[in-house]
């Protein structure tokens, strides 16, 4: 068996407006479109992805949020309805996805080996949170790549930030290892928005784009900062003012699959590409990809 | 008088799916014998308000007249599942759903087949309504929401009820200390993180106990800030603006850990 690979990372954010908007027939909900930026940004990310050609599709949620360890998906397969519990007049989705079992296995006790608590999650009946399920189907409507899900521990925010991330960064690097030791060719998805500052009332209808820009100034400077930073792959940079960043824009990359994927990609000074930004409900949400394959740190299909 | 009976309960689902265990067992049966005075006291209504319903856009209220399924919990899911099988007062939700907008706050009602109740929901109904005698109303925890927002929720609920004349019982679903245990333990030795927290708990159970209600009133922020309450203890903000602080005293059924948080189950008593 060859040395698996992780041979890409894409930011992808999960507003389940974006599946709403789509009108994909797995989703109840009807809408008249909206947030087109974001949706085509999603379509050329759909587009790289299919020419990776990935054996396996790991996904950091913080919809799935644990307290106690970090938890992964453990059952062959999982099917039934995610209706939001935040937005359910949006999202009521029929989702059937296929689990990498040995993958997600291995992942848990690499964590474990690194001194983490992890769990597999063996239940049949358990409602796969809207999180993963929309940035599943954002970047592969097809649902035909196996997946690994991981949860969301809360660590950042009952601990320290910054003693959390350690956790996500160390949990990256189990990830890698996992990966490595499997023979995949592994695709990591962070499920985060970056400015999280949002509106408390939502329009009518909830598609109304004359409603929708940042929320605030201040955070959506403080997004541009960090996308200039990643488009010219100044990687180090970025995660020294992560702190600040989470801190000042109330970032959703603080519950930990934005450190998670970098540790896992061994923090690359890779320009990343960015596919589309825009806001949703005021928060801001960049769909980038940092590309092994292209950049020579992984091989081609 | 509407409100008939007013009680804090704990939202974890170990005293139900796991109550052999000694520590969570002692909670299950104070939760049994919570249920069993709210039996007596017969209401129509629990108006339940539960830190575990999460929302950020406008205040949510269940509407769906029934609602019956199976719920995995996110972080016990090896206890397998829960299953509900509830009733809404869609006549009193709508009445409470109109009326919150004078306090400036927009509510919305939520009538979907396969919505995910909450883990706190269903276990107090579990417990505290087992025959389904009762109907719910159902309040969601908006984020966003202050201790004075949420208590004058729970005012507005109390107002349409009694302007309904419903019989209603006032339950606030949520945890006491926050603190937990993060990794893998002895569940059986099972105990309250800190003995800081042991102490904020004790002290505030104490004061309700004794119907030292302005105390209590006094102690709540920094009790909710130093011992890392559930969600700023809104649970029991709700409630007391639902009974306007008119209380005399309290039975204390239960206290105890749930992987080292604090949980108890709380009996007011009514003037």
């Amino acid at each position: 068996m060859s040395k698996g690979e992780i041979i890409a990372g894409y930011l992808a954010p999960h507003p389940p407006h974006l599946v709403y908007g789509e009108n994909p027939p797995q989703n109840e909900p009807r809408s008249q479109g909206g947030w087109e930026q974001l949706r085509w940004a999603y379509e050329r990310a759909r587009k790289t992805l299919d020419e990776l050609r990935p054996d396996v599709l790991l996904v950091h949620s913080p919809h799935w949020i644990t307290q106690q360890g970090h938890h992964f998906l453990g059952v062959p397969h999982l099917a039934g309805k995610s209706v939001d519990p935040i937005f359910p007049n949006l999202f009521r989705y029929q989702f059937a996805l296929d689990v990498d079992v040995e993958l997600a296995q291995a992942c848990a006790a690499e964590g474990a080996r690194l001194g983490l608590t992890t769990k597999m999650m063996r239940n049949p009946q358990f409602r796969v949170d809207y999180g993963t399920i929309t940035t599943l189907h954002m970047i592969r409507p097809q649902w035909d790549i196996p997946v690994v899900g991981i949860s969301a521990n809360n660590s950042p925010y009952y601990l320290t930030t910054e003693e959390g991330l350690e956790e996500m960064d160390i949990l990256g690097r189990a990830t890698r290892a996992a990966i490595e030791a499997s023979g995949r060719r592994a695709v990591l998805l962070a499920s985060n928005t970056l400015c999280h500052y949002h509106f408390h009332e939502e329009p009518e209808p909830p598609e109304d784009m004359s409603k929708e820009h940042p929320e605030n100034m201040a955070g959506y400077l403080w997004d541009m900062r960090i996308i200039d930073l990643l488009r010219r792959g100044r990687v180090k940079e970025t995660f020294e003012v992560l702190p600040r960043f989470i801190e000042e824009a109330f970032a959703e990359v603080k519950s930990g699959a934005f450190t998670w994927m970098f540790a896992a990609m061994g923090y690359p000074e890779l320009p990343g590409e960015l596919h589309g930004y825009g806001t949703v409900i005021g928060t801001g949400n960049a769909v980038m990809e940092w590309n092994l394959v292209k950049a020579g740190l992984a091989r081609a299909a | 008088m509407p409100i008939v009976a007013a009680l804090l309960v704990p939202g974890s689902p170990l005293p139900q799916v796991a109550r052999s265990n000694p520590p969570w067992g002692a909670l299950a049966d104070a939760l049994d014998a919570a249920g069993e005075a709210l039996a007596r006291a017969a209401p129509e209504t629990l108006v339940v308000y539960s830190t575990q319903w999460l929302a950020v856009l406008d205040e949510l209220w269940l509407t769906r007249p029934r609602m019956q399924g199976q719920h995995v919990d996110d972080n016990w899911h090896e206890y397998g599942a829960l299953p509900y099988d509830i009733r809404i007062d869609t006549a009193l939700t709508s009445a409470i759903i109109a009326a919150t907008p004078a306090i400036g706050v927009r509510s919305k009602g939520v009538d979907y087949d396969g919505f995910p109740l909450d883990t706190g929901t269903i276990v107090a109904s579990h417990f505290l309504n087992a025959n389904g005698h009762a109907a719910l109303a159902v309040a969601a925890n908006n984020l966003y929401h202050d201790w004075r927002t949420t208590e004058q929720l729970g005012r507005v609920a109390a107002e349409q009820a009694q302007a309904l004349g419903r019989r209603v019982a006032f339950i606030g679903v949520g945890g006491l200390s926050g603190s937990f245990f993060r990794g893998t333990m002895d569940v059986a030795s099972d105990r309250i993180a800190s003995a800081a927290d042991d102490n904020w708990n004790r002290r505030m159970l104490g004061l309700l106990e004794q119907g030292e209600m302005q105390a209590f009133r006094a102690a709540c922020p920094d009790y909710a800030r130093q011992a890392r309450v559930d969600m700023g203890f809104k649970h029991c903000a709700f409630v007391m603006g639902a009974l306007d602080w008119q209380v005399s005293g309290a039975t204390v059924h239960g206290y105890g850990p749930l992987y080292g948080a604090g949980g108890a189950v709380v009996e007011f008593k009514l003037p």
